[in-house]
């Protein structure tokens, strides 16, 4: 039965007036946040995309008496990259975390920067602002980095978002109705992700409401 | 091609269309919508006929979400943050699973009155119109995201002495921001991207800066596709004016 009605919705008239919706006015979104705003980070608008600063997704869950949080973003190599392995050491990733009213104000700024090794192919990672944990921790990214109850992990991950934008871009372009339910375009793609797990303790005692939200500056300016 | 041409074009079939419901938090009812019976005798098709109506979509921000401890969508995305409450449950809007189906939730937030039985912010993702879950699984525990695909270039995983910049936050200049998945990207037409990445959280707030920008892009959108959705026997937010 399940399955009649993924079949029948595949089809139907409700999916096109709901993938309309994704199709105008603004386009598509290539992921959540993904090649948004288009002006600095969609290669199809801007000639030169800042793409490692372009956020992808920003996750927020909890469960067993730590909050996980994962923002994951363009650069710096998807799987079919040909050029060299770089993270961008320009650019500032911060994840805001607000643990009290107001909720447009944070109370941590977990900052994070990359730079490169002595050696080809190394590349680390710097973050502060962590809750909980004094100064900073720095390691090589594709590591797992523990400090202080705090796990951080950087590095290429599967694509962890799902969802038909084919469908959203055939129904866009022939006006044929295509949107389907069985296929993701995101299988097999990857991205970079930060993510982190942080102990409940570390955000502060009696701590039950989160705000979180990302943001990427570029040093000396937009490319 | 018009949605109502498109819609014109789908098979009576298709539209029998049967929606797992929801209860208090999306789940439990159902709603049904009936197929058309189908033509004995051929007839002409109907030609569309234009109609001149606007929708004002100022009760899908001020509608209580099922299940959200009578927050609406205007306390979910003013600020634009993603927002957890640890007592609960991670679902969406409630915080953001990796798992969460988070384009169908925001499509019935966004569409549905939530005051009609049957309808919840899961209606879509019980069907469900996009795929249902990530081609690969998450883990369990920590780093909880998959292994990449592939044989990717991965950096070493090794080295000492890394070259990290050390300027103040004001050498840099905003490129990028995000708080709940695809507000931006819906609900903020292109001559705000810039003022509206660059902007803060408290800025959101500041008289409610966006709201107005938000209802009227989610007002074109019912313009567009209202009248599809109803013709699910799917009961819009949006008023018609």
């Amino acid at each position: 039965m399940r399955r009649i009605f993924k079949t029948l919705l595949a089809g139907s008239a409700g999916a096109a007036s709901l993938a309309a919706l994704m199709l105008v006015p603004t386009g598509v979104a290539e992921s959540a946040d993904h090649l948004d705003p288009p002006s600095r980070t969609d290669g199809g608008v801007d000639p030169n995309p800042d793409i490692p600063a372009d956020i992808a997704d920003v996750f927020a869950w909890h469960s067993n008496g730590t909050t996980k949080i994962a923002m994951t973003f363009a650069g710096p190599v998807s799987a079919a990259a040909t050029t060299p392995l770089y993270y961008d050491r320009d650019v500032l990733y911060k994840i805001n975390i607000s643990t009290a009213a107001p909720g447009n104000t944070p109370e941590f700024t977990i900052k994070y920067r990359f730079g490169p090794g002595q050696n080809p192919g190394e590349w680390g990672v710097r973050i502060e602002g962590i809750p909980g944990v004094t100064g900073v921790i720095e390691g090589p990214v594709e590591q797992d980095l523990q400090k202080d109850g705090v796990k951080v992990r950087v590095g290429l991950f599967d694509e962890p978002f799902f969802f038909d934008l084919i469908g959203f871009r055939e129904t866009r372009s022939t006006g044929t109705l295509s949107i389907r339910n069985n296929r993701n375009f995101f299988d097999t793609q990857n991205d970079t992700a930060i993510v982190l797990e942080i102990p409940d303790a570390n955000l502060g005692a009696g701590v039950t409401n989160l705000g979180v939200w990302g943001q990427t500056a570029r040093f000396g300016g937009n490319i | 091609m018009s949605l109502r041409k498109i819609a014109m074009m789908a098979t009576p079939l298709a539209l029998a269309l049967t929606l797992i419901g929801c209860g208090e938090d999306g789940a439990g009812s159902q709603v049904v919508v009936p197929a058309p019976l189908p033509s004995t005798t051929s007839t002409a098709t109907p030609t569309a006929t234009a109609t001149a109506v606007a929708y004002d979509s100022t009760n899908c921000f001020l509608q209580p979400i099922q299940g959200q401890n009578g927050a609406n969508l205007k306390s979910f995305i003013i600020p634009d943050t993603l927002k957890l409450d640890l007592t609960r449950p991670t679902k969406f809007p409630n915080g953001r699973h990796p798992e969460d189906q988070v384009v169908d939730i925001l499509l019935a937030t966004l569409l549905l009155d939530m005051s009609v039985t049957g309808q919840g912010p899961n209606t879509l993702a019980n069907v469900p119109l996009n795929p249902q879950r990530n081609d690969k699984f998450f883990l369990l525990t920590f780093p909880f995201l998959p292994t990449p695909n592939g044989t990717p270039q991965v950096a070493t995983g090794t080295g000492t002495n890394f070259n990290f910049r050390t300027d103040p936050d004001s050498a840099y200049v905003s490129v990028d921001r995000m708080g709940n998945p695809a507000i931006a990207t819906a609900l903020v037409s292109s001559s705000m991207k810039l003022s509206y990445n660059d902007d803060t959280p408290t800025g959101d707030v500041a008289n409610d800066k966006y709201l107005t920008e938000y209802e009227h892009e989610l007002d074109k959108l019912f313009g567009l596709i209202g009248d599809d959705v109803e013709k699910l026997q799917l009961k819009i937010c949006a008023k018609k004016t």
